[in-house]
């Protein structure tokens, strides 16, 4: 086995790289989002500058899910697992990303001994996230609210613009997520964050020896989860983003979780 | 560098003249939002946002001034478009002009299409400098006689008048674009021209205004499937049946109007494969087309995206054949110009008459020209301090790192409010326009 300090060193290493890499995602979607909303408030947005924001955000969104993904997919935190290459965005996922079932092709010897229930539950809590997320956002392309797509504000619109066709779910909500306008979605939202359940963390804080880190500080890393969605129309564009940071906070946590979990 | 070398195909640019109010506070109105030489040079157009259009005429060289050659002043001005309200859609439609392509001249008139976002409108420019004398039914006032004081008939006279430049709408082609044209084009014909938006072009005779043909839609059925807009289109400047349009995404699409009534089928395909090294979250807009040009030969043609020109030879259509870095320095800004929305910026581009150069703009009232046959390139200033006539240019450079030395300017210091989008060369001599923001800045070669 190689020795604990090289890993971690090399580890850091890449974790400032990663952490600039995520800091600027972040960034981009922050901005995005902001541009995003800011053209839905207004009458006429100019359509070229839509197009380019609204590919922004997909690729953004695709690039979040892939992080999740990999970080996911890692039953040894401490090993030296390659970074997700930043560099390469991935292509926008055109199949169903199955987050909960452990990756066969990660089965390493030397397991860390958290990966356990505790493992799966926090992976699968993160993927239900998503699962949720496009639900969410299909369930809402119902009857049409009376906020009209930045996209379609030009065109005469009919009430019901007819529902898409979608080979797949996910590849129609890779293309819908973020270019639905806020649709009154309040009960799938309280459904969506009902499913996580905070007591899926618990019992790794039991195991953190030594750390100060309590409960209500993890919990606050997830401030969504104590919030309840508001009733205003844009909530859910803004709920999609919270769910993204959710994700990142997620992630946050579980970085936390492994890094500071001892090696066997 | 190309100024102050001498000799050879060096130019030496020269300050000429600038047209525009000095004062610190931009109206909005004023800011020029397009720059047209017409066929000769002689006339130079300019539209702003106000939906004015200001026409400067060059004055004829005269033994007596050698010096001036040539200076540019006010023709015509007119008001092209008014601000308008669609009640239907609840929009008000700008009244800022987007493009002027003036028409090969045919008599002593001058004719231009000017276009706002929704409506393109043929204007003609044309000179009076006589006027009749002596009616037999009215005074020189106009106010009409007394028909029992009229005992004789006269025939009335052609007298001379002060010159009165007259601009006529005479034809308005409106109502047929949903999206905001980007692009209007003069076929070689002379007959017909194009007009693009966002998602359509349309082909219209210049006799009629009440249809024209929808030749490319790239409309989805669902608009929120909708990933790619049209960005520019051009006709080819000899071959009457084709066109190219460039869209968002970096491409560019030749299309041939004998092959089908519908062009979405494109002819010719023209894309650069991505570099995988320098991809990121911008690598998209950034390859964003926003301005397509034809070469004078119609061998070539130049295409504008947010950090290169790029020079593509219609007979390739993997990649262009030159490609021109006009600020790389801001690769490394992207995050920060699309915070604060200059990536969505639409910059030109413009070919010299002999296709030997191109020119395009940058920030901080920086423009920029390439020799493509010297490979060199020169970065020069449009700034007040100068406009001393026939001072020559001092190339401007940027320092992008280390240590900056004198006279250069580094990339945090650049006035990203201060872009020059617009710029337009004489079709024949080295005489160049340049607007920047509400100036219109002339300089000339010296060696002119």
């Amino acid at each position: 086995m190689v020795a604990r300090g090289q890993k971690r060193k090399l580890h850091r290493e890449d974790e400032g790289r990663g952490s600039a890499r995520e800091s600027q995602l972040q960034s981009v979607l922050d901005i995005s989002m902001d541009k995003f909303l800011r053209d839905q408030a207004l009458v006429e947005p100019c359509l070229l500058r839509s197009v380019l924001i609204n590919n922004t955000l997909r690729q953004v969104q695709s690039e979040v899910r892939a992080q999740v993904e990999s970080l996911s997919a890692v039953k040894i935190p401490m090993k030296l697992k390659p970074e997700p290459d930043f560099t390469q965005l991935s292509p926008p996922a055109e199949h169903n990303a199955s987050l909960s079932s452990p990756n066969a092709e990660n089965t390493e010897d030397d397991f860390m001994v958290w990966t356990s229930e505790e493992d799966f539950s926090l992976s699968s809590a993160i993927s239900a996230i998503l699962k949720d997320l496009d639900a969410v956002i299909d369930a809402g392309q119902g009857p049409c609210a009376s906020q009209r797509a930045p996209l379609r504000s030009v065109e005469n619109l009919t009430p019901c613009p007819p529902r898409t066709e979608r080979t797949s779910a996910v590849a129609s909500s890779a293309k819908t997520e973020l270019m639905c306008p806020g649709r009154p979605q309040d009960a799938a939202l309280d459904k969506l964050l009902l499913d996580i359940d905070p007591s899926v963390f618990e019992p790794e804080l039991n195991l953190l020896q030594g750390f100060s880190v309590t409960a209500d500080d993890l919990v606050k890393y997830l401030p969504s989860l104590s919030k309840s969605p508001s009733a205003s129309s844009s909530s859910s564009l803004v709920s999609n983003g919270q769910a993204m940071w959710e994700i990142q906070e997620i992630e946050h946590v579980m970085d936390i979780l492994m890094r500071t979990y001892p090696q066997s | 560098m190309m100024a102050g070398v001498g000799g050879g195909n060096d130019f030496q640019w020269c300050f000429s003249q600038v047209k525009g109010a000095i004062d610190e506070d931009v109206a909005e109105a004023d800011i020029i939002s397009t720059v047209e030489f017409n066929y000769s040079g002689e006339l130079l157009a300019t539209g702003d946002k106000g939906g004015r259009v200001v026409i400067f005429q060059r004055e004829q060289e005269s033994k007596n001034r050698l010096l001036s050659r040539g200076e540019y002043n006010v023709y015509s001005t007119f008001q092209s478009h008014e601000p308008e309200f669609d009640y239907l859609k609840s929009l008000e439609i700008e009244e800022k002009i987007n493009k002027i392509r003036w028409l090969p001249q045919q008599n002593a008139a001058h004719f231009l299409l000017s276009a706002n976002d929704k409506t393109i409108k043929l204007w003609k420019i044309s000179e009076r400098d006589k006027r009749a004398e002596g009616y037999n039914l009215k005074d020189e006032d106009g106010r009409l006689r007394d028909q029992f004081r009229i005992t004789t008939l006269r025939v009335p006279v052609l007298m001379p008048m002060d010159l009165m430049v007259e601009a006529s709408p005479r034809r308005i082609f409106a109502n047929a674009h949903t999206y905001h044209i980007n692009s209007i084009s003069v076929n070689s014909d002379y007959e017909t021209y194009l007009s693009a938006d966002d998602l359509r072009i349309n082909l219209w005779h210049l006799e009629i205004t009440d249809r024209s043909f929808n030749i490319v839609d790239i409309k989805p059925a669902n608009m929120e499937e909708l990933t790619e807009v049209i960005t520019a289109a051009e006709c080819h400047p000899h071959q009457c049946n084709v066109f190219v349009y460039s869209s968002s995404k970096g491409t560019i699409r030749l299309c041939d109007m004998r092959a089908a009534a519908l062009c979405d089928r494109h002819s010719k395909f023209f894309e650069e494969p991505e570099d995988p090294s320098s991809r990121s979250f911008f690598s998209e807009i950034i390859s964003s087309i926003s301005d397509v040009k034809f070469s004078h030969s119609g061998r070539y043609m130049m295409t504008r995206d947010y950090l290169s020109v790029k020079v593509w030879d219609l007979n390739m259509e993997n990649r262009p054949v030159e490609t021109y870095q006009v600020h790389e320095y801001l690769r490394s800004k992207l995050c920060s110009l699309y915070e604060n929305d200059c990536i969505f910026d639409k910059f030109e581009c413009c070919w010299n008459g002999s296709d030997s150069a191109i020119m395009t703009g940058s920030y901080n009232n920086f423009f920029r020209m390439f020799d493509r046959n010297t490979r060199r390139d020169i970065t020069l200033e449009a700034s007040r301090e100068n406009s001393k006539p026939r001072a020559m240019l001092k190339p401007r450079k940027v320092c992008t790192g280390g240590k900056r030395k004198k006279d250069e300017i580094s990339v945090d210091s650049l006035d990203f409010n201060k872009k020059i989008l617009h710029t337009a060369w004489h079709p024949k001599e080295n005489v160049i326009a340049v607007a920047a923001t509400n100036n219109l800045y002339i300089f000339q070669d010296k060696i002119n």
